[in-house]
């Protein structure tokens, strides 16, 4: 799976390269991500800015990744979703568990 | 002028990275006889997604059969595969139900559990869960495909036919 990461002061921001977040890739991202929290990384922030749609279990990978970060005192925001994929942590009801924002600013925001 | 109900039968290749273009297709093809509203729309695309996604997971077969029934005021969305019948976890009550009087509570994995309703010894509808009002990030499953069709749908029922060997998978949606 295609990721940009970018250090924004003690921020790390993951960007989705791929248009889909689908079940080949979803065990690729959680392990990236889970690599990143082992090397110390608390405050994650993930940009679905070019992700076109999301799928079950690519969501399990999300539930995944923020079950091994609180433990951890860990924060995840997720930014960028488009509409069909807020539609879909809404209907799961996953927007009370996850810290959904629209832009990266607002996340930024959210972690002062 | 439309005569209902409209069939439409349709085959996709089971390729992970054109799920997504298969169900713009399908969705082309219903606005194509009906009109359908934005919330409509995002509940069939999240419905076939997880449909092609689980035939992708769980079938040898290299197409999966989509039948959609364009019917007033209902669409149905019949998904047909060749197989054994769907497997629960060993602690699950199992395909052929003996009583089918009581609700059901069954688990593919330990993170993947549902309530379902049998309607015969075998088939039988998933139920929607009861809404908490204390979501626990520890107590969340992982496994989300079915749930999300239980959620997306108005009904989603299975059913196996033991001599075809033939897994049916249908979810209606009421306008």
């Amino acid at each position: 799976m295609n990721v940009k990461k970018q250090n924004i002061e003690d921020l790390v921001l993951l960007t989705i390269v791929d248009r889909d977040a689908n079940l080949t890739k979803s065990e690729n991202f959680k392990e990236i991500v889970f690599k990143e929290i082992e090397s110390g990384t608390r405050k994650l922030i993930i940009s679905f800015e070019n992700v076109e749609y999301l799928d079950s279990s690519f969501l399990g990978a999300l539930v995944a990744i923020l079950k091994n970060l609180v433990p951890k005192n860990g924060r995840l925001t997720l930014i960028e979703l488009n509409n069909d994929i807020r539609n879909l942590f809404e209907l799961t009801r996953l927007d009370k568990i996850f810290d959904l924002k629209n832009s990266l600013d607002k996340a930024i925001e959210g972690f002062k | 002028m439309n005569i209902f109900p409209i069939i439409l039968n349709l085959d996709f290749p089971n390729d992970p990275d054109k799920i997504y273009e298969y169900t713009k297709d399908i969705l082309s093809n219903l606005l194509e006889h009906i009109d359908l509203d934005l919330g409509y729309q995002r509940r069939i695309k999240l419905i076939v997604v997880e449909l092609l996604t689980n035939s992708i997971k769980h079938s040898s077969e290299a197409t999966t059969a989509i039948q959609l029934v364009i019917d007033q005021p209902h669409l149905s969305i019949h998904k047909i595969e060749k197989g054994l019948k769907i497997a629960f976890s060993s602690s699950s009550p199992q395909i052929p139900f003996e009583n089918i009087k009581n609700v059901l509570n069954i688990s593919f994995s330990e993170s993947n559990k549902h309530n379902i309703q049998p309607l015969g010894a075998y088939k039988f509808k998933f139920l929607k869960p009861p809404p908490e009002d204390d979501l626990d990030i520890t107590q969340m499953p992982e496994h989300f495909g079915l749930y999300i069709i239980t959620l997306a749908a108005d009904s989603f029922v299975y059913q196996y036919d033991p001599e075809l060997g033939e897994n049916t998978y249908t979810v209606r949606l009421n306008f």
